[in-house]
């Protein structure tokens, strides 16, 4: 099963369809998962997604907007959306029952006693 | 982010350290999305420190650098000093065939030698280069630093040097050597040794091994 932030990865990736590069993946899970994402962490996630074939990258024709320099640009494939969709799956099994996994109890901030 | 800004003149020397691809890659996103020098120098840092730690978890670099690399400097020191010498004694005295053969072969083995371990070095370990040429230029320094004119000399060190930098730079190109050129190596490597005294000792065997790498990964011809 894939972990945190590859999860991440594949579902900006997926989410962003054929435009999908680094810098906008990141824009994405920083706006959207409301964390950092440094492009360290981000290319040797995408290396360890490729090696296991749920994503495929492949470099575009440069661009003026990037000073002339190409995109490694990203697409999810047949196996990441099965792996994605494993996690997914697997996080809403687990939260069933949970404070926090039941919708209609909204967010609890307090103590829950 | 401006490409003319001080800070992105920082950034491009500090990716650098990165491979070709990575470089344009990172380079182009980080000037598409401007997030400030820092921020820039923090990304390209953290990718490169992970591609070494990525490099590291490999024997390779290990191999390359603390395998040969080391041990290889304090060999060629000692040789390249005793096959100076035998060519300066040459001088002295009236020329003997003997010793003309004598220091020439010995200049040539420590060249070849060089060479071939410097190929090696740069076939094995590609990406950690700076490793290697840390783990063989140290020692070097240090002796040099150590004992200032005594034997060893900056002129001496490039009896080893020069062929040791050449065949570093047709390793990261070619990677594998012909079978006949891969055997030669590794038959001059076990001579060099044996010449030296140091074939049968645990140092002298341990350093055989680069010409056995060359030869077991030589490129067969196609019949």
């Amino acid at each position: 099963m894939v972990g945190e932030f590859e999860y991440l990865i594949l579902s900006a990736a997926a989410h962003l369809g054929d435009d999908a590069y680094g810098a906008a993946i990141r824009e994405v899970i920083e706006k959207t998962g409301g964390r950092t994402c440094s492009l360290g962490a981000l290319y040797t996630t995408l290396d360890r997604l490729e090696s296991k074939g749920l994503v495929k990258t492949w470099m575009s024709a440069p661009t003026q907007q990037r000073g002339g320099r190409a995109k490694r640009m990203v697409r999810v494939t047949g196996e990441g959306v099965c792996a994605a969709r494993e996690f997914y799956q697997t996080v809403i099994r687990i939260s069933s029952g949970t404070a926090w996994g039941e919708s209609r109890r909204g967010c609890v901030t307090g103590d829950p006693a | 982010m401006n490409g003319q800004t001080k800070g992105w003149r920082f950034i491009e020397a500090a990716a650098g350290m990165l491979a070709p691809q990575d470089r344009e890659v990172v380079l182009g996103d980080l000037a598409e999305m401007d997030k400030g020098t820092w921020r820039g120098l923090g990304d390209v840092l953290s990718l490169a420190a992970r591609r070494q730690f990525a490099l590291w978890r490999s024997w390779r670099p290990w191999a390359a650098s603390l395998g040969l690399a080391l041990p290889a400097s304090l060999f060629l020191m000692g040789w390249s000093v005793a096959a100076s010498g035998a060519a300066a004694s040459l001088l002295a005295g009236p020329p003997q065939a003997r010793l003309i053969w004598l220091s020439l072969s010995k200049v040539f083995l420590v060249m070849s030698w060089a060479w071939m371990a410097g190929f090696v070095v740069g076939a094995v370990s590609r990406g950690a280069l700076w490793a290697s040429v840390l783990a063989c230029g140290g020692p070097c320094v240090h002796c040099l630093s150590l004992w200032p004119g005594h034997g060893l000399s900056c002129l001496r060190l490039l009896i080893f040097v020069l062929p040791g930098v050449w065949g570093l730079w047709r390793g990261r190109r070619e990677l594998t050597l012909g079978t006949g050129m891969a055997i030669f190596l590794a038959s001059t490597g076990a001579l060099a040794f044996l010449i030296s005294g140091k074939g049968g000792s645990i140092y002298g065997c341990s350093l055989l091994w680069p010409g056995w790498y060359l030869a077991a990964t030589a490129r067969r011809r196609q019949e």
